[in-house]
């Protein structure tokens, strides 16, 4: 595969929300409105480039037996430095992360990278791979937080998109507005897929 | 055995490094943090005083100091403390200030992790005016029949900071009573220790 396809191939091909289906929990929990989505999305790439790099350096003399633990204990070393780092140096964006920080360790997709794909590949691809994957999640995130922002509160990145008239659906801001959607999006790409 | 053994150790080995690393990066933003922290702490009472120029510690409220805000020309004009129960999902913070006969001045909310988009609404400034102004009885979510309107599915979070800003007010009520009682009696008090 060549090197522009590594990075392309997860904003739709291989999408880690739509397609693959992982990291559904964050995915759930935090599209309530776009700009959370940018935030986990964001904090979520920079943590998954760094794991996939580092765990594609270090891959040789990681046992086979152990790469799990050993995989665990790089990324949440990341997560935690990217909470202590961000919380002394931006205090005002760890005001509006730092809830989602601590769930990109349970984020199944930076784990399902190393796994799957830094694991076994070189440090270039491993690079593109977790930039592309990262922004393809992302990507999902603000689709999904947008729609649930637009019918939920009726406005979009907080600004107001229908006449004050308009009464938000409130199910689409709650969990089962986030099922729904989310799965009303898969079955659409699904769709476009088989045409 | 020999190749557990080599498991160990390599796991050994990558967990003393990134507890390492870890440990270094948190030996130097620790204090930058907690500097953060105190600075935070020092504006959200200018801020819900804005009226005060200096605060003098009262008493201690959950862990945290209680002040009383003191205007230009000297005179007491009301008290900060900091509110804080647990919530839906993490512990609400709240800096209050109330005036001298105990009615709300300004609260903000210091800090919180509610769920998304429902009780970290709560942070919102539209959210907080509501309790301007209000009285000890007054604060109770609209349900249970108070003036403070509960955000959109987050009835629990609105009560948690309601009843934990009541709570500080109750305290604050009983600690300055019980301070105009001892200076009241502090001359007895005195009469009792020369006759002994």
């Amino acid at each position: 595969m060549t090197l522009i396809k590594e990075f392309t191939k997860g904003f739709i091909k291989e999408n880690p929300v739509f397609v693959m289906a992982l990291g559904l929990c964050p995915t759930l929990a935090v599209t309530t409105s776009v700009q959370n989505a940018i935030g986990m999305g964001l904090a979520a790439t920079f943590v998954l480039v760094c794991s996939n790099l580092i765990i594609s350096l270090i891959k040789n003399f990681i046992p086979n037996k152990i790469r799990i633990p050993c995989y665990i204990v790089v990324i949440a070393s990341f997560v935690t430095i990217v909470d202590m780092v961000m919380e002394a140096y931006v205090p005002s964006l760890h005001k509006n992360l730092g809830l989602f920080i601590p769930l990109i360790v349970v984020n199944c997709i930076i784990l399902g990278r190393a796994e799957a794909f830094a694991g076994k590949n070189n440090l270039i691809r491993s690079f593109l791979d977790g930039l592309g994957m990262g922004l393809g999640f992302t990507l999902a995130l603000i689709i999904i937080g947008g729609i649930r922002e637009i019918l939920g509160v009726g406005q979009f990145f907080g600004y107001n998109v229908f006449p004050a008239t308009y009464k938000p659906i409130l199910a689409a801001i709650l969990a089962p507005g986030a099922f729904l959607i989310m799965g009303v999006l898969m079955g659409l790409l699904n769709l476009m897929k088989k045409r | 055995m020999k190749y557990y053994l080599t498991l160990g150790f390599v796991l050994l080995v990558i967990t003393v490094i990134s507890s390492g690393i870890l440990a270094y990066i948190n030996s130097f933003t620790q204090p930058i943090i907690n500097e953060n922290q105190r600075i935070a702490k020092e504006k959200a009472r200018m801020e819900v005083m804005p009226d005060a120029v200096s605060f003098d510690s009262l008493g201690s409220f959950n862990d945290e100091t209680i002040f009383t805000a003191v205007d230009e020309s000297g005179n007491i004009i009301g008290y900060t403390f900091m509110a804080s129960l647990y919530g839906y999902s993490s512990h609400v913070k709240t800096m209050v200030g109330v005036t001298t006969d105990l009615k709300l001045n300004r609260i903000k909310i210091i800090e919180q992790k509610e769920t998304p988009g429902l009780g970290a609404n709560c942070v919102k400034p539209e959210f907080q005016e509501l309790f301007i102004e209000k009285y000890e009885h007054e604060l109770l979510v609209d349900k249970d029949g108070g003036k403070i309107t509960s955000l959109t599915g987050a009835t629990i979070t609105t009560r948690t900071i309601a009843n934990s800003i009541r709570n500080g007010i109750n305290y604050l009520d009983q600690l300055i009573s019980f301070q105009t009682d001892t200076e009241v009696l502090n001359p007895d008090a005195e009469v009792e220790n020369d006759s002994n």
